[in-house]
């Protein structure tokens, strides 16, 4: 395994009490998958990421980056790992980003023949080269969030973890690093654990998504699955233009509404005679059929059903054991 | 995929060369704010110029420079290592850069180590500057023979020590700007950059030997009178200096360890 959590555990004290941040959680994410850790704010994500990185120690529980012990083999963990951490600048803005590299690079053990070619390759791909003698302050957000990745990346380390990347970012630095990502886990094959409150993002980039919530894991499935269980038993058709107009001629029951430059015709349930009387309907009025599928609420409906399902223990369930939708 | 290893031989070099990266960031860090390092300098030793002459009822008395000189310079030194330190931990805390370098698989000691060689580089060379200037240009006449090496190093040592207590303070310490601004007026009053140690009153002499660098400057200055460590030795200066040195070291470093532990522990190497 590339990464495994068992038990992980972390309770603060606050005041007289305890605040339990992340409780027992088991995560074992295979090498080359791109695990997607959702969640609400508070749940938890960060503080998983930052003990996965050897930054906060573990109340309890243990975590192993490639088999390395993350608390007692620190040294070995923390080489296979690069980091870009949630509301963090990550990198030196005083620094130019060839600075950065060069430095980020050292730390990590690395001499500067090894690290100057990666660097030029990573400023390269980015888009930086030009400007990798400025000073990252001078940078535009999307630009400095691009140096953080390459600092990440500069030790070309097997796993890595992405807290929020995209935040903050306009949606052309934001593409640019979903971009990037995509890379790294398709023709790289780097073990990415990804944190963001983007979930279509998730969807497209994430292997398998687990949801957590008041430091709890509560859902954890291939993201396909996890769609798949909260697929709903009813039928779903595309049409092209507005839906004005539409859903007089249609069955009762179904609904219609605009997605896009088309319509999507919602029915109330998957039986084959609802969808032929629908189909014959709309050909009689000439209306083209785009698509015909099966309904499935997006990531972000089915996270929310998780999150506010009001019993997570419930709803908790492993790989092994799937989600149940609620 | 495959996990990244380490021969055991390659470690001793990269630990080195690890020191030396966190070292060089440092001194990149303070070229980028030279501008300021030099307006500070000017702005302590002109502070220091005209204390002397209100001192001095309106001239500068050569033989007060004399003795005040080589607590000008220690105070420059450990005040700026000091400043500078806990001010760079707290900007870094904030900025997310400190976790960052702590994702490193050096220890931290001596991540730590290296952030000291580029304080020691930033509090020495204006120090430095400043006194060899005030040194040639009011004449100050001082008897320079190796003897004043150990008490120089050993002062140096003492302010670096100061500092990195300091530094090791700001993970715990909200505050911390305003206790080195505190620390640091104790040190430029009873460590006898104003009027020497020796002519406080003897409560306050003793007092004033507690305060980082104070035992260095009265080592310093008897070296520099002409006379031999062995007279430094045997009026207890000498082995209270290096007892200091020895304690203060001790304590910043634990200290250091202690408020590291502590913030990994409770997510402080991060804003709080």
């Amino acid at each position: 395994m590339a990464i495994e959590l068992a038990g992980l555990t972390k309770r603060y004290r606050r005041g007289r009490g305890w605040l339990t941040a992340v409780d027992d959680v088991t995560l074992r994410v295979p090498p080359g998958q791109v695990l997607g850790l959702l969640g609400p704010n508070g749940a938890g994500k960060t503080t998983t990421i930052k003990m996965t990185c050897s930054l906060i120690l573990p109340t309890a529980g243990s975590i192993r980056l490639n088999g390395y012990d993350a608390v007692r083999q620190r040294s070995d963990a923390v080489r296979q790992l690069g980091a870009v951490l949630e509301g963090s600048r990550n990198v030196y803005w005083q620094l130019t980003a060839w600075q950065n590299l060069m430095y980020f690079g050292r730390l990590k053990g690395l001499r500067g023949h090894q690290i100057r070619p990666r660097a030029g390759r990573l400023l390269s791909d980015l888009g930086l080269w030009e400007r990798r003698n400025e000073t990252v302050g001078s940078f535009s957000r999307g630009m400095q969030q691009k140096v953080a990745i390459a600092a990440a990346l500069i030790t070309d380390p097997p796993v890595i973890l992405l807290d929020e990347p995209t935040l903050g970012l306009d949606v052309e630095a934001a593409r640019t690093v979903r971009h990037w990502i995509t890379h790294l886990a398709a023709e790289e094959g780097k073990t990415i654990v990804l944190t963001t409150h983007q979930l279509a993002l998730a969807r497209d980039l994430a292997d398998r998504i687990a949801v957590i919530d008041s430091g709890q894991i509560i859902a954890d499935l291939p993201t396909a699955d996890l769609l798949a269980r909260f697929a709903e038993d009813r039928f779903e058709l595309r049409v092209p233009g507005p839906p004005d107009g539409l859903a007089a001629g249609l069955p009762a029951g179904a609904r219609a509404a605009a997605d896009g430059p088309s319509s999507r015709i919602t029915l109330p349930d998957a039986r084959q005679d609802s969808l032929r009387e629908c189909l014959e309907k709309l050909w009689a009025r000439n209306i083209p059929v785009l698509s015909v599928s099966r309904a499935q609420p997006d990531l972000e409906e089915i996270f929310l059903r998780l999150i506010h399902s009001g019993d997570a223990a419930a709803t908790a369930r492993t790989a092994a054991a799937p989600v149940v939708p609620s | 995929m495959t996990a990244i290893r380490v021969p055991a031989g390659a470690r001793l070099g990269g630990a080195w060369r690890i020191l030396a990266d966190e070292a060089g960031k440092g001194l990149q860090l303070m070229w980028q704010r030279r501008a300021m390092l030099v307006v500070a300098a000017a702005a302590q030793g002109f502070t220091y110029l005209m204390i002397e002459f209100l001192i001095g009822g309106g001239r500068l008395d050569h033989a007060v420079l004399a003795l005040t000189l080589p607590a000008y310079f220690a105070f420059s030194l450990a005040g700026t290592a000091a400043m500078q330190g806990s001010g760079g931990i707290a900007e870094e805390v904030n900025a997310g850069t400190l976790e960052q370098s702590h994702l490193s698989p050096a220890r931290p000691t001596l991540l730590m180590a290296g952030r000291l060689a580029a304080l020691a580089t930033e509090g020495l060379l204006p120090a430095a500057v400043v006194t060899a200037a005030f040194w040639a240009g009011y004449g100050v006449r001082y008897q320079v023979r190796p003897d004043v090496l150990l008490p120089l190093l050993l002062t140096i040592i003492d302010a670096l020590a100061y500092a990195l207590l300091m530094a090791a303070l700001t993970l715990r310490v909200a505050s911390i700007g305003a206790v080195v601004h505190v620390f640091n007026m104790a040190i430029m009053f009873f460590a006898g950059m104003f009027v020497p140690v020796t002519i406080f009153p003897h409560g306050v002499e003793i007092f004033a030997r507690l305060i980082p660098t104070t035992l260095g400057v009265l080592t310093i200055n008897s070296a520099l009178a002409g006379r031999p460590l062995s007279a430094a030795w045997a009026d207890g200066t000498l082995p209270w200096l290096l007892a200091h040195v020895a304690v203060l070291s001790a304590l910043a470093w634990a200290t250091y360890l202690h408020t590291l532990r502590r913030a990994r522990r409770e997510g402080g190497l991060s804003p709080r």
